[in-house]
This record gives C-alpha cells, sequence and structure tokens, in this order.
C-alpha cells in the first residue's frame, strides 16, 4: 500500500494556472449574445406580511424592459430548495413530512428579502431602475424569530400541515418518544454521582462563500431548460428542475462553472428556479441573475440556529451514564432541510461517547428568518459547542483530566456510529489526542494556568468529534463514473463530482492515476454536463474522495483490466503472469515480452486488417471503464483541537493565541489540500465560537448581511496554527482516504470555548462567544459573590 | 445620465470607452472590456475581490472606483501578469505553496502581494497578515497565503527583479 506515486504527493492542482490568472469562468463571468437580466423584486420593510396589492404597470414601461412577471406569470407549483427529498426512498421521505413550501414568487413575505416578482431587461441597471417602480402593498404580521414564539398557541401558521409552526420532529414512526435514542435514560440518571445540565445557543452562522450567486438560464429553440450554475449538486438539481418545470430529464441541462466556494451554500437550489422560470418567460433569450452580496445571504441558507439542552450523567469513577439533549432550532422561512440537520445534530452527539444510555430529540421551527440548510458539518458545530462543553464541566465536577476522560470513553471501532446499526471500523482518534497534546504542550500549560490572578489570563481547551464521508446509510450514496481510455493511452474521466474549491477534481485525478498506473498528466476529468455525465449525488457531507473517488477507483480498474486482459491474448500468457511498468506491460521473468499500453490503445482505435492473412492486427474497440458505485461505508473521520486563548478580564476579548488540530485522515490523498481544508475550516470554526452570528432586530429585519458589519476572522485574527495528518488507512476508503471536508471546522468550535472556560472558569452558554457576554458573565459571577 | 469618453490602459493595451457618471471601474472593466479576472464580492470595498493595480504599485478597490474618474491610468489585472508566457512569481508561489481553493479571491490576492511586496519587499509575516487585512479569503484561513507572500518575497528578492516581475 505504501508503494504510492501518485497518491499522496502533492502535485499541482489541476485548476490553479487558470484560477491564478483570473482566467476560471464563475457563473458572473458567462457572457452571451443576447443576454437580459433579471431582477427579483424583494420585500425588505417586512419579515413577516401578506402582499395585498402589486402595481406592476410602471415598471412595464420603463427603457429596457422585457418583461414584468408576479407571482401568477410564473409555474404556481411549490418546491423545496433542499434536495435531501431526493435522497431518500419514497417511503422514508412520507415518514419525515418533507415538504414544498417554497414559491418562485410568493403572496406571503415569511422573511426579509422574501421574493415578490421580477423584472428582465436590456441590462442590469435597466432591470434595477424598473424594480424600483414596482409598487407592493402589505399588511404586517407578527414576527416570530424563536421557537418559543413561532410555536405560541395563536401564532400565524406558515403551514396548514405543520400545526404550531412545527416543521419538523423525528418521527414517532422511526424514533419512539420522538427521540433518538439507547438504552433507558431516566433510569440511567438514577446511577449517576454527577449531573451537569444547561441550555445553550448555537448562532446563525453565514457561509461567506466569497463567490456571490449568480446564475444564467436559457429555454433555448429545441425547448430545452439550461442553467449554468456554480451549484455543488448539478445532478440534483437537474432532476429538481425538471420536476418543477414538467420537463423530463433530456430537456433539462446543468452547465456547472467554477464555484467560488461552497461550504452548503449551494447545495440544492438556491435561485436557479426563479432564473429559470424568468428564462422560460423569454424563449430563446439568456437571462441572467446576479445576486448582491446583501441579497445571497438572504437568499442562500444558513447554519441552523437555536436553543440546546444537554444533561449529562457520570459515575464517580468517570463512567458516563446517560445524557439527554433537545436542539429547538429556528429553521427561517421555509422547509429545506429541517429534517436533515435536526437528526444528524443529534446523530453526531451519539456517535462520539460511550453512554451506557443516551436520548436526543429534535425539533424544528418555522420562524421569520432566512432560510437554515447545510452548512460545513451539518449539525456538528453546534453539538460540539454543547457536547463538549458539557464534558469538561463533567470533567472539572470529577477532577479528571478532559484529554484522558476523552480517551477512555470515545467511541471506537466496533461500537455504533453516528448511525446506529452500523459501526465504526476506523478510528484513531487517541493518536490525534496524543499528538494534538504533545504538540501545544497540554500537561505543562493545563497546570500552569491554575489559579491566574491578573487581567489578562491564559486558558487551553480540547475538543474531539467524529463526522463522516458520505452520508450512507442515512442517505442515498451513489456515483457513476466512466474512464475512457483514448489512442494515445491518456485516460478522459467522465463524473459529475463537482469541485467547489476543496480540490476534489486533484485528488479524483490522483486516485486515477494511481490506479491505472499512470503519470498524473494523463489523467483529464471531464465534469460540469449533466447531459454526459451520469448520476452523482454532488458535493456534500465529506463524500465526494470518498465516494466519487471509489467510483473513480473502480472504473479505472475495470479500464487496467480491459487493457492486461488485451495485453494477455497478444503475448500469449495469462494475467497474472504480467506486470506493468511505466505503461508498457512485460511477461515475468521474460524481459524481451512485453507490449506497450500505447499500442494496445491505438489498436483498440485504429484497428486495420493485416492484408496479407485478413487478420485483425490487436484487438479492436475502445476501451471504456465504467463503474456504478455505491459505498460499502462511511468512513469516519476523527478529529481533535487544541486551543490556547487569551482573554482580557477588563474588556472581555479573546485572542486565540494558538491552535493544534490532529485529524485521522484515513490517508491524505494530497497532503496540502488536506491542510488546506483544516486551515480553512479552522477560520470558520474559530469564527463560530467567536465572532459570527446574522442578527436581526426584533421585526426581523436582518442587520448585518454584508461583510462590513458580519465579523470575520481576518488574516491578522488567526492564531498559531498546526495541523497534524494522522494516517491511519481505512479499509474501505480509496487508498484507505476519508473524508475530510468538513472535519476541520467541527473541533475547533469546542476547543475554543473549552480554552475559555479553562482561563476564566465560567462556561459562556451563547454562541459567538463576545465580549459583551465574557463581561456579562463575570460581572454575574462576582455579583452573586458579594 | 451623462456620458464620458475615457480612455484607459489595460494590461497595456489601450481601450476608449464611454461611461456613466456612476459607472463602477469594476463593472467597466468586466463588462465593457471583458476583464472577467476582477471579480464581485462586496461592492463595498470590504473583501478585495475586484483589487487591481493602478499605474504601477497602488492597489485600488474597482467596486469603490467610478470608472470616468479613471480617464488615462494605466490598470493591471490578474490577467495582465504573465509576461514572455512566465506567470508573476507570486501568482507562481501561490500556485506552489496551495494558497488557492475556490479562487475567487485569489486574483485580488495576488495583486495585493504585489504591491505589498513593493512597498516592503521583506514584510514580517505580521506584516504581511496586515497588510491582506483589506482580502478576504473564506477557504484557506489565510495560513497558507501568509507562506505563499513570504515564498514570494523570496522569489522576486532572489531574482533581482521587482515586484513586477521585470
Amino acid at each position: 500500500m505504501d508503494n504510492l506515486s501518485v497518491v499522496g504527493k502533492r502535485v499541482e492542482r489541476v485548476d490553479v494556472r487558470a484560477k491564478v490568472t483570473g482566467g476560471a469562468v464563475y457563473a458572473a463571468d458567462v457572457q452571451m449574445a443576447g443576454m437580459l437580466y433579471g431582477k427579483i423584486v424583494r420585500c425588505y420593510d417586512y419579515a413577516h406580511a401578506r402582499v395585498t396589492g402589486l402595481d406592476l404597470s410602471k415598471a412595464a414601461k420603463c427603457k429596457g424592459v422585457i418583461k414584468v412577471l408576479g407571482p401568477k406569470d410564473v409555474t404556481q407549483k411549490e418546491y423545496n430548495g433542499s434536495v435531501l427529498d431526493m435522497m431518500v426512498s419514497a417511503d422514508m421521505r412520507g415518514m419525515l413530512g418533507d415538504i414544498d413550501d417554497q414559491s418562485i414568487f410568493t403572496s406571503h413575505v415569511k422573511h426579509y428579502g422574501d421574493a415578490i416578482a421580477a423584472v428582465i431587461a436590456t441590462s442590469e441597471e435597466a432591470a434595477e431602475r424598473a424594480a424600483e417602480k414596482i409598487i407592493v402593498s402589505y399588511e404586517e404580521l407578527p414576527v416570530y424569530l424563536t421557537a418559543e414564539a413561532a410555536k405560541q398557541p395563536d401564532a400565524v401558521q406558515f403551514r396548514p400541515e405543520k400545526p404550531g409552526n412545527l416543521a419538523f420532529q423525528l418521527p414517532e414512526m422511526a424514533f419512539p418518544d420522538n427521540a433518538y435514542a439507547w438504552g433507558e435514560v431516566d433510569k440511567s440518571f438514577e446511577e449517576a454521582d454527577i449531573i451537569v445540565e444547561d441550555t445553550f445557543y448555537v448562532p446563525k452562522q453565514k457561509q461567506c462563500q466569497m463567490e456571490p450567486g449568480a446564475y444564467i438560464a436559457l429555454y433555448d429553440d429545441q425547448e430545452r431548460l439550461n442553467c449554468w450554475t456554480s451549484t455543488q449538486m448539478p445532478k440534483l438539481v437537474q432532476k429538481k428542475l425538471a420536476n418543477l418545470f414538467e420537463l423530463p430529464m433530456t430537456r433539462v441541462k446543468i452547465n456547472s462553472t467554477v464555484i467560488g466556494g461552497g461550504f452548503g451554500a449551494r447545495l440544492g437550489m438556491v435561485l436557479e428556479p426563479e432564473t429559470c422560470a424568468l428564462a422560460m418567460a423569454v424563449p430563446g433569450r439568456p437571462v441572467k441573475v446576479l445576486s448582491t452580496r446583501e441579497e445571497d445571504w438572504v437568499t442562500s441558507p444558513s447554519r441552523h440556529p437555536g436553543k440546546y439542552w444537554m444533561k449529562m450523567g457520570f459515575k464517580k469513577d468517570g463512567t458516563p451514564v446517560a445524557c439527554d439533549a433537545k436542539f429547538e432550532n429556528y429553521k427561517g422561512a421555509y422547509y429545506v432541510d429541517a429534517s436533515g440537520t435536526a437528526f444528524t445534530t443529534g446523530a453526531w452527539l451519539g456517535g462520539m461517547y460511550k453512554f451506557d444510555s443516551l436520548r436526543y430529540r429534535g425539533e424544528s421551527y418555522y420562524t421569520n428568518q432566512s432560510i437554515c440548510g447545510a452548512f460545513r458539518g451539518y449539525g456538528n458545530p453546534q453539538t460540539n459547542f454543547v457536547m463538549e462543553q458539557m464534558v469538561d464541566r463533567g470533567c472539572a465536577a470529577l477532577g479528571v483530566d478532559p484529554i484522558e476522560w476523552r480517551k477512555k470513553w470515545h467511541k471506537t471501532i466496533g461500537d455504533d456510529g453516528w448511525c446506529m446499526g452500523v459501526p465504526y471500523n476506523s478510528c484513531a482518534l487517541d493518536e490525534c489526542l496524543d499528538r494534538a497534546a504533545k504538540a501545544i504542550g497540554w500537561t505543562e500549560k493545563r497546570a500552569k494556568y491554575k489559579n491566574q490572578t491578573g487581567t489578562i489570563r491564559r486558558g487551553i481547551g480540547v475538543s474531539v468529534m467524529n463526522h463522516t464521508s458520505g452520508a450512507m446509510p442515512m442517505l442515498l450514496e451513489h456515483t457513476v463514473c466512466d474512464a475512457l481510455l483514448h489512442q494515445d493511452a491518456t485516460v478522459t474521466l467522465n463524473l459529475a463530482c463537482s469541485d467547489m474549491g476543496q480540490g476534489s477534481h486533484t485528488t479524483l485525478r490522483q486516485i486515477a492515476a494511481e490506479t491505472l498506473g499512470f503519470p498524473y498528466e494523463d489523467i483529464h476529468i471531464a465534469t460540469g454536463d449533466t447531459d454526459a455525465a451520469g448520476f452523482d449525488i454532488g458535493a456534500h457531507a465529506s463524500r465526494t474522495l470518498y465516494v466519487g473517488g471509489g467510483a473513480v477507483k473502480q472504473a479505472c480498474e475495470d479500464v487496467r483490466k480491459q487493457i492486461f486482459d488485451r495485453a494477455a491474448l497478444e503475448l500469449g500468457e495469462t494475467v497474472d503472469n504480467l506486470y506493468m511498468e511505466d505503461k508498457i506491460i512485460h511477461v515475468k521473468g521474460a524481459s524481451n515480452k512485453s507490449i506497450s499500453v500505447l499500442t494496445i490503445a491505438d489498436q483498440g482505435v485504429n484497428n486495420f486488417m493485416n492484408p496479407e492473412n485478413g487478420e485483425l492486427i490487436g484487438q479492436p474497440g475502445q476501451i471504456q471503464g465504467y463503474a456504478s458505485f455505491f459505498p460499502p461505508h462511511n468512513a469516519p473521520p476523527f478529529g481533535a483541537s487544541i486551543a490556547e486563548v487569551a482573554v482580557d478580564m477588563e474588556t472581555g476579548e479573546v485572542k486565540v493565541i494558538e491552535l493544534v488540530n490532529a485529524h485521522d485522515v484515513g490517508r491524505a490523498i494530497h497532503p496540502g489540500i488536506v491542510e488546506g481544508q483544516l486551515d480553512g475550516g479552522a477560520q470558520q470554526g474559530l469564527g463560530m465560537a467567536l465572532t459570527e452570528e446574522t442578527y436581526y432586530d426584533d421585526k426581523g429585519i436582518c442587520l448585518n448581511n454584508s461583510f462590513t458589519d458580519y465579523k470575520m476572522l481576518g488574516p491578522s485574527d488567526m492564531p498559531k496554527m498546526t495541523n497534524i495528518l494522522v494516517e491511519n488507512p481505512d479499509p474501505t476508503g480509496p487508498f484507505g482516504a476519508k473524508g475530510v471536508g468538513e472535519a476541520g471546522i467541527v473541533p475547533p468550535v469546542g476547543a475554543t470555548a473549552n480554552a475559555i472556560f479553562n482561563a476564566i472558569g465560567i462556561q459562556i452558554l451563547e454562541a459567538p462567544i463576545t465580549p459583551e457576554k465574557i463581561l456579562k458573565a463575570l460581572a454575574e459571577k462576582s455579583g452573586s459573590k458579594a | 445620465m451623462k456620458k464620458h469618453a475615457i480612455t484607459l490602459t489595460v494590461n497595456g493595451e489601450e481601450r476608449d470607452l464611454l461611461v456613466s457618471s456612476n459607472r463602477t471601474l469594476l463593472d467597466a472593466l468586466r463588462d465593457d472590456l471583458g476583464y472577467t479576472d476582477t471579480k464581485y464580492g462586496c461592492g463595498t470595498g470590504e473583501c478585495g475581490a475586484c483589487t487591481i493595480l493602478v499605474d504601477g504599485m497602488t492597489t485600488i478597490n474597482g467596486c469603490l472606483t467610478l470608472a470616468a474618474t479613471m480617464n488615462g491610468k494605466s490598470i493591471t489585472t490578474a490577467a495582465g501578469l504573465a509576461r514572455n508566457g512566465h506567470l508573476h512569481p507570486v501568482q507562481e508561489a501561490f500556485i506552489e505553496n496551495d494558497a488557492i481553493q475556490c479562487g475567487f479571491c485569489t486574483p485580488g490576492m495576488v495583486l495585493k502581494t504585489i504591491s505589498l511586496l513593493d512597498e516592503n519587499p521583506a514584510p514580517t509575516e505580521a506584516e504581511i497578515r496586515h497588510g491582506l487585512e483589506g482580502n478576504i479569503c473564506r477557504c484557506t484561513g489565510y495560513t497558507k497565503i501568509v507562506e505563499a507572500v513570504q515564498d514570494a518575497s523570496r522569489r522576486i528578492s532572489g531574482s533581482n527583479t521587482s515586484a513586477m516581475g521585470e
């Protein structure tokens, strides 16, 4: 396994030359003859209102306007922008209760920025000017910004089929008592010597991918709907649009443009439905819809915020006997991922520690905020903030070292994973913890930071996580890949896996080269065309390397087998007596007997008859490998972070001094790409812990949907960072690899919170942990002492 | 709205165009002249995706600059950095240090780095981080970008060329 020539190397990424010169084409960069521009009219006056009047007439008369569209001028079908409903069976779909509750344009405004109407014009400026002339009158409705508010008995109902504005709770049919659970929790608590319990708040964090939404659609003269978009999920968006506009899939084509960051914000449909609806209204003309940053913020999904209650019980010897938890999330205006996140938030909790019994309830309530959906980690950062603080509170009460406790009680190989019934098949978390502790000097610093006085207090905290590579068995996992051997013995892979910047096209190419025994340069990846590519779920759940890589490996093994079969025929040998070196196939022990892959590939395409004897020269037929790959497992990545902070007791400011991340990545196919995932994940995880939240006023008006007012950690805010890659090959991953796309964001969240706890002796229950919250907590503590 | 006839030199090529008073340089470059390597990220000067070089080494945000005020100026975008078929050393450093993920901030980040190294050819890590504060990257956590800038500094001083690679 370690005799690898391409895997594990820091090869040049496939797309960087185009990106560094600005030549990479993102959706907004696409220009076409006859392009029209769409501007969507949104409600920025209210977060909850009924539209009582809509006057489009003035806008229609504006210069350059081609068409003005209201709710009745587009399809009346409702949809669900999320793709979760396409990744479960019909039975499961019915049981989960996923619904279609979004419409292209609405007359019931449910959040700041909801879409009312649109203008199509000859220029962006003309469309914007006309959009300002659309007159909308509203009847204001009460605004609900929390689950508590939304579930009041007299609250306006968002959907008749979801009474109490409860969009989702774990269904009784599959989850008795509406809980994801094992053991008897109430009984187990009776055995506990120490019980810790609290209610936390996790924030509405935004992905802030650098490329704002941009879309182009064209209903062409063959009556095909074409859409150019930087979606993470081209094949599912193709099917979703086909369903919405009642077209066969053969008449819908997604052209994937280069993706300027995703992190979940492009998972499923965002403004593809609106853009396509505009294009359907002007057949033959391409229509471009560009979101401003502010608009992208409130139309693409955010992380699920909400209240997260948790209670843990321990025996005196540290045995974790029971964990009980409930996450009531503030879902936002539409259903989207209401079921998925409500479940996985508990799945990550259940997957971490060996509690005798555990019970988790997840509920999603409609609220008057922008939609919540997928965001890197998918419930895991929320669980990490709460679970890891509760564990550290338990450890403090027990008087045990938080790392020692975690090493003793985390789940490992053979234990039930995040999905019960699917045990973990690999785990190197102990090594992650040991190496991270050593790298940062855990033992010394933990001792040193006891009983500090003074204005600046140091603290050090740890956090661990489990995650997944692909969503099997919860959701469908499937990627199709074909690998075509050209006559010059190079290979084109054709598959729909998207690369949103994480580097998957590079690592997939490495896997192909390694499997074939070809140089990296001999492989090309063709993607981005749903007409050409077979099925693929899309980029989510840290799956592309694991599932896409599995498909690539299988398709390339098929090519290799066909090459060897032909070589055996040509050389008059059996396959197991052959080996390949530098693309020449030799017979073992017979140095003069060989045939090149080039000869086999060329004869497969350019096949001629020998004029002397009428026989074919070589074996005819172009070699093509194929895989329709369903992964056998979900190769769980594990990880640990240790953070060191300095807290200013007078100002409440927190400075992260150092962060060490140690991750069980299975195998680093490209170490630079893995490090990049951990680095970038850490910036987002630290941000969730310390600064990032989308705020609303009490009327539901968004206050900080811009980079000016939403604080992300900048270059000077980032701590000294060390990444430790623990390579413990997973038995099911391609060359042992696990997915690392999401892992990096998770443990910095809890590690930062625990470091603050270590520094000031108080746990801050609401993220982000801002200076105001620290000062308030310090004041309350000194007040209670007085 | 009043139109202004202006001449810009973009990546060494002289271009005449007619712009409204309120046309931003970013829109003029992208939509009127086709330089889509300059990106729209926020429109409010916060993210730096539209960073360009003006008259040599000064960086400005294209989204905050009115095109009409730029008559006679010389502008460099990421597409104009290569010389004789070779990328600029800063571009090479970004590639070799894995400092590029989604790539959307990259053109602005590269141009900002060129300006930074022109002002301070051997910056400390803190100076680099401070210098990049106006350019947001959401993918890399800045680690590898900082390493790329350090590497670029070594490359440029090692080859005794100016930051423009000439």
